[in-house]
Order: structure tokens, then sequence, then C-alpha cells
């Protein structure tokens, strides 16, 4: 199997991930009524599929190596893109959302740069260093839509009828 | 000829959208039940997927394979049940620390003693999130959030792995939901393996116990091989502080599973229950 063939293995599941995550959170925020954040979330999930098409378009003609969940090498504990489950909160606003968004696309960026960097295989290092691009531009897209955003209240998190009351 | 294209985790999964809060670490466990079994390669209906009561328990709906979702503790004598009368099915039982260690605590216990071949995965977040956070049996006797027991339980709390080990259960594992990929192989390891499996998934609530968003930074993979003798892991688990994920014990009972013989034909049941 080339090197080729393992990297954009693990590119194709790093967007799959990406991707997926972003529904789940999706869902999990409409279940919460928190519309607005679910839409977001939706929208991430639509360009992370984008991009997954756009990498497995590289991998077309290729025999890519079938890897179990836990046999990608990833430098975390899951696909670098994959929103931290754990940052959200059901009240986050969009704000939040993009934050986050934002914190994984640099994690996606970094991911490449650092292969685009280490690898010996030109092929890599010319697919790496295109991604970084790729990701480096969203990190861009990313930041001005978080300065559209105004910062929520320090109280954001605040619930009038929390679920946290016990008895 | 058809081909059968093989079911990713997606085929897995229902399209019912799960009642957790947003953080919750159930969400990975699901993520993580899903990859094994598509990882384990059999059809859905070949699968049985059985749980109690509480927020964790509500995860076989969102699964697609034959789910249960029973009564408070109870979850593994029901699996137990299914899997004895149909012991060509893969039985998966799942729950939380409260309903799997204490309302079910006695069914725990039996259950890794009689070493029925399926699967217990129990979800500990060391409170009863939807009954809106009390203490449960794995909470730390010092946490005092709870109205109910504002200066904390004062009663050390139950250490499942270790309690598994010396009642009897064939495999032992510790996952944690931050690292759902980990979790998928260890679900899938205890599958394969004969007997009772216990996986002990540590997996926050953030709601109710927010500082366990921390838990990324304290646990640690061990870097042992699983033991194989009650001995060693117990010596093992006896210096172990509870963040310390893998295989933890991997034995070689022999499942437990009685002689098969009919006792009546379909025919005599239909007549007994005609008369």
């Amino acid at each position: 199997m080339s090197e080729v063939a393992a990297f954009l293995a693990h590119a194709i599941a790093l967007e799959a991930e990406a991707a997926e995550r972003y529904d789940e959170l999706a869902d999990a925020m409409a279940v919460h009524n928190n519309e607005a954040v679910a839409e977001l979330f939706r929208k991430l999930a639509h360009f992370s599929r984008l991009h997954h098409a756009e990498v497995k378009e590289h991998a077309k003609d290729m025999v890519l190596p079938q890897l179990k969940p836990w046999e990608y090498q990833w430098q975390t504990a899951e696909g670098p893109e994959a929103a931290p489950v754990e940052r959200t909160h059901y009240l986050m606003t969009p704000y939040h959302c993009i934050h986050l968004a934002l914190q994984n696309e640099k994690r996606g960026h970094q991911y490449y740069a650092d292969i685009s960097y280490k690898t010996n295989d030109p092929e890599v290092k010319r697919l790496a260093k295109e991604f970084a691009d790729e990701e480096a531009e969203h990190v861009v897209m990313l930041e001005k839509w978080a300065a559209n955003i105004k910062a929520p209240e320090p109280d954001w998190d605040m619930d009038l009828d929390p679920p946290v009351v016990s008895d | 000829m058809t081909v059968q294209t093989p079911l990713t985790h997606q085929d897995f999964k229902s399209d019912v959208k799960p009642i957790w809060c947003p953080g919750c670490g159930d969400f990975s466990v699901l993520s993580a039940v899903t990859k094994a079994l598509a990882e384990l390669g059999r059809p859905r209906e070949d699968i049985a997927f059985i749980s109690g009561i509480g927020c964790s328990s509500r995860i076989p709906a969102y699964t697609k394979v034959y789910g249960f979702h029973g009564v408070h503790g109870r979850a593994l004598a029901i699996a137990a049940g299914v899997k004895l009368a149909r012991p060509d099915l893969t039985v998966l039982a799942a729950g939380g620390d409260g309903d799997g260690l204490s309302i079910g605590g006695n069914h725990f216990m039996h259950a890794c003693r009689r070493n029925v071949d399926m699967t217990y995965i129990v979800m500990d977040n060391q409170v009863y999130g939807m009954t809106k956070g009390q203490a449960s049996p794995t909470t730390a006797p010092d946490w005092c959030n709870s109205k109910l027991t504002p200066e904390g339980t004062g009663i050390s709390p139950v250490e499942p792995v270790r309690l598994a080990l010396a009642a009897g259960a064939n495999f032992i594992a510790r996952g944690f939901a931050g690292n759902p990929n980990e979790v998928a192989r260890l679900i899938l390891e205890g599958i394969n393996h004969p007997g009772f499996s216990l996986i002990h998934v540590l997996s926050p609530c953030v709601t109710y116990r927010p500082e366990q968003r921390d838990w990324k930074q304290a646990v640690h993979a061990s870097d042992a091989t699983p033991a194989q003798l009650i001995a060693e892991a117990m010596h093992r688990l006896a210096s172990d502080d509870g963040f310390t994920t893998g295989v933890l014990f991997a034995g070689n009972r022999q499942a437990f599973m009685p002689p098969r013989r009919n006792l009546a034909t379909i025919a005599d049941l239909e007549r007994k229950f005609a008369s």
C-alpha cells in the first residue's frame, strides 16, 4: 500500500468524522430547541461533506487501505477536525459554534501542515500542502465569520428553569 | 447474484435523535457501539441490545439492531435470558453506574459469576443524571453537589472493574468516551472474547458533573499486556487510579451454556395453551 493511499484514507476519514460529528451536534441542539445552533452545525456538516467529496475524488482510481476506526494514526483521540463533544452546551450560541468550528479547522490545518513538513514522499507532500492551504482558507473564512458575530453576554448559560435542580 | 455490501457504522444507527444533553459522553459510546458492530460484520438481525433504565439505557433505541429497553437494573437478567434461549445471537447489554451497580448490583455480580457469553457496557458518570443529579454507587464520598448529600455520601464508591474481577467476569476493559474509536475496539474485543465481558466506559455527565470534562487529562492507556491470571489482575487493579484504559483482564473460563434439549415441541406448547 502506497503512502499516498494511506494519506488519502486518513483524509477521507478525517472529513467523514467531522461531518458526522456536526450532524450529531445538530441533532442534539434540535432536540434541545436550540434551532439557531442546530442550523449552523448542519451547515458545517454540509461543508465537511463537500470537502469529503473532493478528497474522495483525489482517490477515485486508487485502492485505499481498509482501516478499522482505531487503526487511524491521529495525533489526537479522534480525527483532528471532529468537534470535541464535551465542548458543547445546550444553550451555546452561534458565537460558540463558530469558534468551535474554527478550532477544528485549525487542528485540520495543523495536521496537514505537519505531514507536508515531515513526509519524504513528494506526492504526499504535494497533496498535504494543497489540503493544508485549503484548511487555512477555511480558517480565514471562519475568522471573518466569527468577527461578525457578537460575543454573548457573560451569563449566556443562565437558565431560569435549569435542569440542574436536585430534589 | 446479489453481492451484499458490508454494513457501515451508519447502517447501525437508527433515525431516532438521541435525547441526551449536548456534551454527554454517551454520544461517543453510541458511536463506538455502531463502529464495533460494523467491524463485527454480523447482520443486524443477529444482534440483540438490552438495557435497563437511565439516560444511558436509552441507547438501544438509537441503534438498528433488536433492542429491549428493560426494567431498572435488570438488563443483565434479560440479556442472559436472550443469550441462553438464542445462543446464536450476539448479545450486548448497556446501562449506567446506578442501573448496573446499585439497582442492578446483585444481577451484576451474578452475571459475572455465571459467565454467560455476552458483553455489558457500563457508561459510568458517577451520578444519577435522569433523576437530576444524585450520588450514585460510583460517586466519590466527598462529592457534595447534591442537596440529598450536602456533605457527601461518606461512603467508599464501588469500583466496577474490581468488583467484576472478584465476581468472575472473564473479560474486563475500561475505555473513555473521549476516545470512541478505542472504545469501539474494546467492545469488539469483548464481544469476541468468550464469556461475560465488562466494558467500563468513563462517560462524562457535563450537566451534573461538569468537572468531568477534565477526565480527558486524567485518563491514560495501560502499557501492560492484559492480565490473564486473576491474581495478576488483582495485583494491578489494587493500585489502579480508576483512569487506566485498555484491556485489564482477559481470562480463560469457559462460558456458561446449559445443555440444550427440546423439552417440548411447538405443537406440545400449542396444545398446552389451547387446553
